[in-house]
C-alpha cells in the first residue's frame, strides 16, 4: 500500500514536469520502437524467403544453362545443357528421385481462336510433373507416350487457359503455338508466383520432343530439375552434380562453368540478400538507443536528485524513510521506462503496419517484440534508477532542507 | 514531553571543527508554549533539527515522550517525525506543482495507515487555516501568508503533539506574521506543545516561556509575564474551532 502511495508520488513528480519525462523516455521509446520495427521487418522478410524457397521447392535443385550468378532463365544461345547430362545425372547421382530435364521458349504467341496471348513454353519430359509436384487439375498430365510419339498435345497453367478459354473446359480444344497446332491435354493446379517473379500459372508445357522439334527446332536443353530424396543432402548433391558436369563439359577451374546449379539454400540467401544482416546491424542500433536512453535517463534523474533537495528533505521532515525516497525515485524511472516501452511499442507497430501497408517492406508483428520491450524497460528502469534512487535515499534529511 | 540533557552539537568541517550547542538542558512539559531565541548564528536551528528527529546530537540525551532517540533506528525516526511532530518552516517548503490540498495531504502518505477520511481531513485542516476557497491553488498562486497557513494545515494533518516552528514569520509581512501568531495561539489553547524559533523578541513575547540560547548554552530560561495575544482584522479569522 505505502508503496503505492510511493509510486503515486513518483508519477506525480513525472506528471508535473512533462518535457523533462520526455526527454527521459526519448531514448527508449527510439529504441523500443525501433526494436519492434526491425524484428517485425526480419520476421517478415524471414516469410518472403520461406515463400520463395517454397515457390521453388524445398527438395530441388535447378540447373540452369549458361553461366551467370542470378537466378533466372538460361541466356539465349547457350547450347551446352543436353539431355544426355540429364541421363547420366539419373544413372550416376545417388539420392536424386526425380531428375527432369526441360526446354524453355520465352515470349511464344499463343493463339486460340481470335485470342492471342504471349506466354512462356516449357518442353518437358512426364516427371516434370513430379520434379515440380505440380499436377494437372483438368484432363491429363504430359505422358511418356506424348513424349515418344512427339505428340502434339499440351497442358495450360491456370491463368493462359483462363486468358484463352475463359471459365469454360478448355481439354479437348486447340490452341496454335507458333504456327503449330497443340491439343489441350489437361490444366495445371494453381501455383502462384515464380521465385523470379513472375506467375507459374501463365505459363504451358508440352512434350520435351515435341518441343525440341517442332517449336524451338534445337537439340540442347535449358534447364534440368532434380528433385532429391532428402532436403539435408542437397548442398553435396548440388556439388556432386558440379563435378559430374566439369568432367562431362571438359571445364577445369580456369574456365568458367558454362552451367548454374541452384538449390533451395541459394534461393534462400538472394531471397534474403544483405537483409539479415541488416536486421543484425539494426537491431544492435535500437538496442545502443535503448542504452543511451537508460544513460541519458539516469543523468537527468541524477539531476533532478539535486535540483529536488529540498523536495527530498521535505519528505523526509514529514515523515518518509530511506526506503520511501528510494522507491519513489525507482518507481520514477520504472514509470518513465514503462511508459517508453507502451509508446514505444505502438509506434514501432504503427510503423510496422505502415511498412506493410506502402508496401515497402513486409512485415510479420509477433509477440515477441513486445516482450522484448517489456524485459528490456524493467532492466533498464532498474538498471539505470537505482544509482539516482539510492542517491536521493542517502540525502540527509538537515542537509536536503537547508 | 520533551528532555534535553547537556545536548552539545558540533559540526565536522573539512577543517574546522565547530561546536554549536555546548550542553543545552531543558525539559518542555506537554501544553507548553516556549519560544528560543538568540540571534543568527547561535545555533536556533541546530537545536531546532535535534528536537525535531531530523538531526542528531553529538553528545547529550534526548528524551522524547520518554523515549531516548538515539535508542531509535532511521526508520523509527521517521515514524516519530510522522506521527508526533509537525515542523513549520521559515522557507514554508511546500511542493510547488502541486495544489494546496495535495501538500497538506503529503504527511499522511508517509503515515502507517493512509486515512480514509483524508480528504476530508485536509480540506477541514485548510478551512481552519481560513483557506476554503484556495485548495486548489498551487502555492506560487498564493500569498507568503496564505502559504505558510497551507504549511501550518500540514503540520496539524497527522494531529500531532508537538509543533517546531522555526522562524515561521520571517518571510512574512507584518500582518501576515500577525495572522501566524494568531494560528500558534489557538492551537496553544486547544492544547498542542509549541516550540517556537525567532530572533525576534516580539514575536517570542506571544509564547509563554522564552528560552535564550547564547554562545552554546542557555543564557536565560523565565516565563513571560503577560504573553502577547496576536491581533488579527475580525475578518481574518474565518478559521472554526476544528473537532479533533
Ligand atoms: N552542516 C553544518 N556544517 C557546519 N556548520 C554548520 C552546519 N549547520 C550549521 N552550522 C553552523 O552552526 C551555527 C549555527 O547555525 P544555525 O543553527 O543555523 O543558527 P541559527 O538558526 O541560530 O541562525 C552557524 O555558525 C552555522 O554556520
Ligand atoms: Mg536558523
Amino acid at each position: 500500500m505505502r508503496s503505492l502511495r510511493n509510486a503515486r508520488e513518483g508519477a506525480r513528480a513525472l506528471a508535473s514536469s512533462k518535457l523533462r519525462t520526455f526527454f527521459m523516455m526519448a531514448g527508449i521509446i527510439a529504441g523500443i520502437s525501433g526494436l519492434t520495427v526491425v524484428m517485425a521487418a526480419g520476421r517478415g522478410t524471414e516469410k518472403r524467403v520461406m515463400k520463395r524457397v517454397n515457390a521453388f521447392g524445398t527438395r530441388a535443385i535447378m540447373i540452369t544453362a549458361g553461366g551467370g550468378k542470378g537466378f533466372a532463365p538460361p541466356q539465349e544461345g547457350v547450347t551446352t545443357l543436353r539431355p544426355e547430362d540429364a541421363e547420366a545425372i539419373r544413372t550416376q547421382i545417388r539420392g536424386v528421385d526425380v531428375v527432369a530435364p526441360f526446354a524453355l521458349g520465352r515470349n511464344m504467341s499463343i493463339k486460340a481462336g481470335s485470342t492471342q496471348v504471349q506466354a512462356m513454353v516449357m518442353a518437358v519430359r512426364p516427371e516434370w510433373h513430379d520434379a515440380w509436384d505440380w499436377h494437372t487439375t483438368d484432363g491429363e498430365p504430359i505422358a511418356a507416350d506424348d513424349t515418344a510419339t512427339l505428340a502434339r498435345v499440351c497442358v495450360l497453367g491456370e491463368m493462359i487457359a483462363r486468358d484463352l478459354f475463359g471459365n469454360q473446359s478448355c481439354v479437348g480444344e486447340f490452341v496454335q503455338i507458333g504456327s503449330t497446332r497443340f491439343k489441350v491435354k489437361g490444366v495445371l493446379e494453381h501455383r502462384g508466383p515464380s521465385p523470379q517473379g513472375d506467375e507459374f500459372d501463365s505459363r504451358l508445357v508440352v512434350p520435351l520432343t515435341t518441343g525440341l522439334r517442332r517449336l524451338f527446332n534445337q537439340d540442347h536443353i535449358t534447364n534440368i530439375r532434380l528433385k532429391v530424396g532428402d532436403p539435408r543432402q542437397i548442398e553435396s548433391i548440388a556439388d556432386e552434380v558440379r563435378l559430374l558436369l566439369h568432367a562431362r563439359h571438359h571445364i577445369t577451374p580456369p574456365r568458367e562453368d558454362d552451367f548454374a546449379i541452384f538449390s533451395a539454400a541459394d534461393i534462400a540467401r538472394m531471397a534474403r540478400g544483405i537483409s539479415g544482416t541488416l536486421t543484425y546491424l539494426l537491431m544492435a542500433l535500437a538496442v545502443l538507443s535503448l542504452l543511451v536512453g537508460g544513460i541519458v535517463l539516469m543523468n537527468i534523474l541524477l539531476i533532478s536528485v539535486g535540483e529536488r533537495k529540498k523536495e527530498i528533505g521535505l519528505r523526509r521532515a514529514l515523515g518518509a524513510t530511506h526506503g520511501d525516497i528510494f522507491q519513489q525515485f525507482l518507481m520514477e524511472s520504472l514509470s518513465v521506462t514503462g511508459l517508453g516501452m507502451i509508446i514505444g511499442s505502438l509506434l514501432g507497430w504503427a510503423i510496422s503496419i505502415a511498412l506493410d501497408r506502402s508496401g515497402l517492406w513486409p512485415v510479420v508483428v509477433t509477440w515477441e517484440p513486445f516482450g522484448l520491450a517489456l524485459v528490456f524497460c524493467l532492466a533498464v528502469g532498474l538498471f539505470f534508477g537505482i544509482q539516482p534512487a539510492r542517491q536521493a535515499a542517502r540525502l540527509s534529511p538537515v542537509e536536503a532542507l537547508r | 514531553m520533551i528532555e534535553l540533557e547537556a545536548i552539545e552539537k558540533t559540526y565536522d568541517g573539512v577543517a574546522v571543527r565547530t561546536a554549536v550547542l555546548k550542553g543545552v538542558s531543558f525539559r518542555v512539559a506537554r501544553g507548553e508554549y516556549v519560544a528560543i531565541m538568540g540571534t543568527s548564528g547561535t545555533g536556533k536551528s541546530t537545536l531546532m533539527n535535534i528536537l525535531g528527529c531530523l538531526d542528531r546530537p553529538t553528545a547529550g540525551r534526548y528524551r522524547l515522550d520518554d523515549t531516548d532517540v538515539a535508542d531509535l533506528d532511521d526508520d523509527q525516526l521517521s515514524r516519530v517525525r510522522n506521527s508526533k511532530i509537525g515542523f513549520v518552516f521559515q522557507q514554508f517548503h511546500l511542493l510547488d506543482q502541486t495544489s494546496a490540498l495535495q501538500n497538506v495531504l503529503l504527511p499522511l502518505i508517509y503515515a502507517e495507515k493512509y486515512p480514509e477520511d483524508a480528504r476530508q481531513r485536509a480540506q477541514s485542516a485548510l478551512t481552519d487555516m481560513g483557506l476554503a476557497d484556495r485548495m486548489t491553488y498551487r502555492p506560487g498562486e498564493l500569498s507568503g501568508g496564505q502559504q505558510q497557513r497551507v504549511a501550518i494545515a500540514r503540520a496539524l494533518i497527522t494531529d500531532p503533539a508537538l509543533i517546531l516552528a522555526d522562524e515561521p514569520t520571517g518571510n512574512l509581512d507584518s500582518e501576515s506574521g500577525a495572522e501566524v501568531m494568531a494560528i500558534f495561539g489557538r492551537l496553544h489553547r486547544r492544547g498542542r506543545t509549541i516550540v517556537l524559533v525567532t530572533h525576534d523578541r516580539s514575536v517570542a513575547e506571544h509564547s509563554h516561556r522564552i528560552i535564550v540560547l547564547k554562545d552554546g548554552t542557555i543564557a536565560e530560561d523565565s516565563p513571560v509575564a503577560e504573553p502577547r495575544v496576536a491581533e488579527v482584522a475580525p475578518d481574518e479569522t474565518r478559521g472554526q474551532e476544528a473537532t479533533r
